[in-house]
Parts: structure tokens; C-alpha cells; sequence
């Protein structure tokens, strides 16, 4: 029987005193790809914040890997997000940043040098992120997440700054990661990359 | 164009300053006129050495050519002819490097002494201090707008400084009495050397303001940015920005030779630091020279500059090695991939800060005990056990929150006091000063027997971080605070 990694149940998001969404409800289970569409203030990013824990929805409910999700070190080690750029450590190279994700993992699913190639950083594997263009930065961000080990993959436009040739070889990372039992929610604004994924297409629509 | 009332407004306020200020400047310069004790004058220079080594580093760093951002938007990139748009930009310069010319050459003084013929001499040294001061802003100018002159200037930083430790290790060794001859140098050679210094200086500025019209507009308004960074930290008074702004500056291009990391688990957080201090051997080498400081100041006949500048040197060194937890509390995004329980990555992250601090008191304990200000013995071992109670007040400077301007101000007999940028200061100073209590004491008293207050310091220390990292991380990570605009969590 298959077991839901998320289970979203009726929820709803107030900012402000605005409702940013209502009545959304949504599941996911292993080896499946959701993209969550939808204009911009729909509140997509809002959603994958209730899914890792960030944001406290004002109401319904919400289950990842059985239990509520919470901003803990446990919950981390099955989770992965990559969304806004992250802060790079100073003093460290594109190749080390990856290495330090795995080394403080104890290994991951994809060794550094494969990760490298995957993500076409092998040249730019002796740089400091700050020296990258976005795109570059945004591969890195993505080399790092899909490196390491986990169960669930929380993406927020994962397209940004990439190339349309670059976009259609993520699309191929996606899937692998999915097909090893992984499951992904991103949220995008890229059909051709959800399509690309095999995703299932989720439209949130802005509350009224 | 400026109307009669700007200059009556100007001469009021040039008057007003030199009423106030006049008389007790001539009472300094008076007392000037004094033999230098000749077994501090080597000291007296290295520090002054080491001053100016800091403004032609200084000089370097900001530019020194930098406009405004309308002016490096528009003028700059304009056929106007461009010195006619640094002009401002150039008088500028000009006051600062006057000013700092006349502090030097009164330092000079003062390190030297004047035993006869004060004016010639004082005139000598401010003259030598205006020519170091021009001459080294227009070092900088055509440094600018030239690599070949950038490579000069650092030489001459680089000469500088290692003029400064040899005065050092000849005001502690046999050989302190050496700098005295100079001292005692008639003062009509004095006055050549001052003469051939200005000489110098007038060719160095007149090839700057040539050099003026040609520095690549690139650099200035590279410079530009940097500065235009710098004076919106300093109007948010928030100097953690600033400190980000010289970081990223210094690895935004660099190619860097990657290695293995030794270390797995939480532990690597800790290496991080450590790579990142080694690939930085400069800012290591100052570290390591500043620990010489303490002893030096005590030499020149400042020994309650050493009382402060000891604990400080030993907290800024500590500090210089939390770039990964001021970093992971600005944005914790990475730390989240890393995914670190909070505490073990904190307590990981006081070990490099513990180390350092432990290891520049020692040495800094080292030179003063050499000069005699110190005990000798088990003392050492004052650095060692200070170091957890230092590695907490940096750990608690890095994840302090920008300054609270909303605090109130209070009015006092002396001036009215912002609390919140008061506030600001002391965070993390405070638990320095609690963590290091017992060595504090033992200090003041300086007892026989030292290793009950060495136990005291070593047992307070490791309790205070204990404490705070309990504290700390208590909750969890849920911290949301806004850098750049963007809320984070």
C-alpha cells in the first residue's frame, strides 16, 4: 500500500490580514513529481514554506513524512529545499561547498564529481559562488540539494537563471531522483520543465 | 556659488574652533620640549610605524578616489573633464591626508622629544608627517589609476611593517638605545631630511593630480560602490553589514585550490573556519602581529593602553573566526541542507574562536612577561582557560541583532548617550567580562599561587558556554530576522 509522504488537508493562509489561499488541499506520495502553477502572489512559495515548516498555516492541516513538519535537524535529514539563493560560507569553493554538504552527511546520492558534471560545474568547481553568474549559482544550489541524501525535495522555481538546454537535463535529474523513490514539489512557473519531469500539474489560484 | 554668509558662517566657526581648541594645543606642543627617554623611542616609533602602515592601508582599501552615487552614475560616464568632476573628491583627500600628516608628525615629536630648539624640530616633524601623509594619498591616487604605483604602495606597506617589528625587537633587545641617536640629531640635518621629504612629496602629489585625469572610471566606480556600502552601514550604524561588504568583496572573484575535507559530521563546520583563516595568511599575519602590541605599548610607556588592548586584541581574535555562525544566523538556508542539530553546530562552531582567543592571550602573555609586565610561571595557562568564556562573547557578537534605533536616548551632564547602539557594543563584551572574571582578578592581585584562580577560570569559562549554548539554542532555530530586505527564517 502506498503511504503519503504530504498530506495537505483544507488549508488556509492569512498574511496580514489578507488570505494569501484557501481550501487547498493536496498529497504526494513516493516516486511522484508535483508542480504547483499558478500567477505570481498565488501563494505558491507561501505553500512549500507550510510544507517545510516555516510558516504556520491559519488553518487545516498538514502531515510530511508522518508528522507535522517542523524547522528541526531531524526533519532536515529527509527534507530538502532549495528556494532563495543561500548565503555562501565565505573561504570555500563551488567543489568544497558540495563536498562539505556530503562530508557532514556521511555521504549522499551522488559522489562530488558526479554531482559536478550533473550540474556542468566542473569548470567552475575551483570558484567562490559569489564569482558565478545566478544561473551558475542556482546549479550549485541544486548540485548541493540533490547531493546529499533525502527523501523529499521542496523546490521553489528551480528553473530561475537556468538556460532552456539546462532546464531540459534538470528535468532528467528530477525524474532520476524521483524514480529512486524520491518525491518532489516545486513550484514553477515552467510548464515545459513540469511536463519535461513527468509532474503532475497542480494549479493554486489566488484567494479572492 | 557661495553667498557672504557661508564665509561669515565659515570664519565664525574657524575662529570659534581655534578659541577652543588653540590653548590647549600650544599647552601639548609645550610640553613636547623634553628629552625622550631614549629606551622607549624604538617602541615609540614602531607604534607610530604600525599607525601609518594602518592609513596607507586604509588609503588603499578605500580607493582613494570614490564619488558619490549621482556623481558615478552621471558626471563620471559625461564628457565633462574628469577633474574637473573629482575636484570635490580631490579637496577631500587633500584635508584628510593634511590632517593625518599633522597627527603624525606630532606623534613624532612626541616619540622623539625636543630637547633643544623646539619649533625647528616641531616644524622638521610636522613637515616629514605632511609629506608621509601627502605623499602617501598620492601613492594611493596613482595607485588607482596604475598597477605598477599599486605594487609600489604595497611594497611600501610591506616595508613599513617589517620596519616596525625590527624597531620593536630593538626596543626590546640590547639594541634600544640605537633609535636614540637619531633623536639626538642636530637639528639643522633634521631639517634637510625634512626639506628632501617635501621635496619628494611635491613630485609625488604633482604626478597624482596628472594621474587624476586618467584613473579608469572602472575604478572609481568600483571604489565608488564599496564607499557608497560603507556610508549606508555607517547610516544604519549597523557594522556587521560592513564586515559582509569586505568579506564578499574580498572572495567575489577568486579562484581558490580546493582540498579534501578531513573531518565528517558536524565537525566540518569547524574546519570551514579554519580553511577560511589559512586562505587569508594576511589578515593571520596582522593577527599574529597584533599580539606583539600589548608588549610594545608597555615599552613606549603606555602600560594602560596594555590593560585594555590585551582583553581586546584576545576578543577580536576570537571574532575573526565566526564568519560561518554569523553567516548561518543571517540566512540559515545552508545550514538547513547541512541539516545540524543547532546546539552541535554552535558548540562546534566555539572551538575556533576558543583556539584563537587561547592562543593570541598566550603569546600576547608571552611578550609582556619578556618586557617584565607580566609573570612568567603557570601563567600560560591563563590563555588556555580563558578561551571558552572568549569563544561565548564572540559566538554572542556574531548572532547579535542589527542596531535598535528605537531605544531611547538619554540626556546626561555629558552628552546625550543612544542606548541602542550602546547596546549594540556591549553585546557580547558583557560575557567576556563575566567568563573571564577569575582571570581578571588574578590579574589585579597577581597572587603567589595562581592555579586556584586558574581552576576558577577554567570551571566559570566552560560553564558560560555551556550556559549559553543551552540558552542559545533553546526552541530551536526559529529566528526570523530581515537582511537586505528579505525576511528569513
Amino acid at each position: 500500500m502506498e503511504t503519503a509522504i504530504i498530506t495537505v488537508r483544507d488549508v488556509r493562509v492569512d498574511l496580514g490580514g489578507h488570505t494569501v489561499f484557501r481550501e487547498v488541499d493536496l498529497t504526494a506520495g513516493p516516486e511522484e513529481i508535483v508542480a504547483v502553477a499558478g500567477e505570481n502572489g498565488a501563494g505558491k512559495s507561501t505553500l512549500l514554506r507550510c510544507l517545510a515548516g516555516l510558516q504556520t498555516p491559519s488553518g487545516g492541516q498538514i502531515r510530511v513524512l508522518g508528522g507535522p513538519p517542523a524547522d528541526t535537524a531531524g526533519f532536515w535529514r529527509e527534507v530538502v529545499s532549495a528556494g532563495d539563493e543561500p548565503a555562501w560560507y565565505p573561504g570555500l569553493s563551488v567543489r568544497e561547498h558540495v563536498e562539505l554538504v556530503l562530508s557532514v552527511h556521511g555521504g549522499g546520492r551522488l559522489s562530488v564529481e558526479s554531482a559536478l558534471s550533473a550540474f556542468q560545474l566542473e569548470r567552475r568547481a575551483e570558484l567562490h559562488p559569489l564569482t558565478l553568474s545566478t544561473g551558475q549559482r542556482q546549479r550549485v544550489s541544486l548540485a548541493m540539494a540533490l547531493a546529499r541524501p533525502s527523501r523529499l525535495l521542496l523546490l521553489d522555481e528551480p528553473e530561475r537563471g537556468l538556460d532552456a538546454d539546462f532546464r531540459e537535463r534538470l528535468a532528467g535529474i528530477l525524474r532520476e531522483y524521483a524514480a529512486q523513490s524520491g518525491t518532489i514539489v516545486m513550484a514553477t512557473h515552467d510548464i515545459a520543465l513540469a511536463e519535461a519531469c513527468g509532474a503532475r500539474l497542480v494549479t493554486l489560484e489566488a484567494a479572492r | 556659488m557661495r553667498s557672504w554668509q557661508d564665509r561669515y558662517a565659515a570664519s565664525l566657526s574657524a575662529a570659534v574652533a581655534i578659541a577652543i581648541v588653540g590653548q590647549p594645543l600650544v599647552s601639548v606642543l609645550g610640553a613636547l620640549a623634553r628629552q625622550a627617554d631614549p629606551g622607549r623611542i624604538s617602541s615609540g616609533l614602531a607604534l607610530v610605524a604600525v599607525a601609518y602602515a594602518g592609513y596607507l592601508t586604509l588609503v588603499r582599501t578605500a580607493g582613494p578616489v570614490v564619488l558619490g552615487a549621482a556623481d558615478a552614475s552621471w558626471r563620471l560616464l559625461s564628457p565633462l573633464p574628469r577633474r574637473t568632476v573629482l575636484g570635490r573628491t580631490a579637496l577631500a583627500l587633500l584635508t584628510v591626508s593634511v590632517l593625518g600628516g599633522l597627527v603624525l608628525g606630532v606623534a613624532l615629536v612626541a616619540v622623539l622629544g625636543a630637547p633643544d630648539q623646539l619649533s625647528l624640530r616641531l616644524a622638521a616633524a610636522l613637515v616629514l608627517g605632511l609629506g608621509a601623509g601627502l605623499g602617501g594619498m598620492a601613492m594611493g591616487v596613482l595607485g588607482q589609476a596604475s598597477p605598477a604605483w599599486d605594487g609600489w604602495l604595497r611594497a611600501l606597506i610591506a616595508v613599513i611593517v617589517v620596519a616596525a617589528v625590527v624597531l620593536a625587537v630593538l626596543g626590546a633587545g640590547p639594541g634600544r638605545h640605537l633609535p636614540a641617536v637619531v633623536a639626538g640629531a642636530p637639528a639643522g640635518p633634521v631639517g634637510v631630511v625634512a626639506g628632501c621629504a617635501a621635496a619628494v612629496t611635491a613630485l609625488l602629489v604633482r604626478r597624482a593630480w596628472t594621474a587624476l585625469g586618467r584613473v579608469p572610471a572602472r575604478a572609481i566606480l568600483a571604489a565608488s560602490v564599496r564607499a557608497g556600502r560603507v556610508a549606508q552601514a555607517a547610516v544604519v550604524l549597523d557594522p556587521g553589514m560592513l564586515t559582509w561588504v569586505v568579506e564578499d568583496n574580498h572572495w567575489r572573484g577568486r579562484t581558490l585550490r580546493s582540498r579534501r575535507w578531513p573531518v565528517t559530521g558536524a565537525w566540518a563546520l569547524a574546519w570551514q573556519e579554519a580553511r577560511r583563516l589559512g586562505r587569508r595568511p594576511a589578515r593571520l599575519a596582522v593577527l599574529a602581529g597584533a599580539a606583539a602590541l600589548p608588549a610594545l605599548v608597555v615599552t613606549a610607556g603606555l602600560p594602560q593602553v596594555a590593560v585594555a588592548l590585551t582583553p581586546a586584541g584576545a576578543l577580536a581574535a576570537a571574532a575573526s573566526v565566526t564568519s560561518g555562525v554569523r553567516r548561518d544566523d543571517d540566512n540559515p538556508a545552508l545550514l538547513r541542507v547541512l541539516a545540524v542539530e543547532p546546539r552541535a553546530a554552535l558548540a562546534v562552531r566555539a572551538l575556533p574562536s576558543a583556539l584563537l582567543g587561547a592562543l593570541w592571550l598566550d603569546v600576547a602573555f608571552a611578550g609582556l612577561s619578556a618586557v617584565g609586565a607580566s609573570p612568567g610561571g603557570l601563567w600560560w595557562l591563563l590563555g588556555p582557560a580563558c578561551g571558552p568564556a572568549l569563544a561565548v562573547a564572540a559566538l554572542r557578537m556574531a548572532r547579535r541583532r542589527p542596531v535598535d534605533h528605537s531605544m531611547p536616548v538619554i540626556d546626561t551632564p555629558g552628552g546625550a548617550i543612544p542606548t541602542g547602539p550602546l547596546l549594540w557594543a556591549l553585546t557580547g563584551v558583557d560575557l567576556a567580562l563575566l567568563g573571564c572574571a577569575p582571570a581578571l582578578l588574578a590579574l589585579a592581585v597577581q597572587p603567589a599561587n595562581p592555579v586556584p584562580y586558574l581552576l576558577a577560570q577554567a570551571l566559570t569559562g566552560l560553564g558560560v558556554l555551556w550556559g549559553y549554548i543551552v540558552l542559545a539554542t533553546r526552541g530551536g532555530r526559529r529566528r526570523t530576522r530581515t537582511v537586505k530586505g528579505v525576511q528569513l527564517q
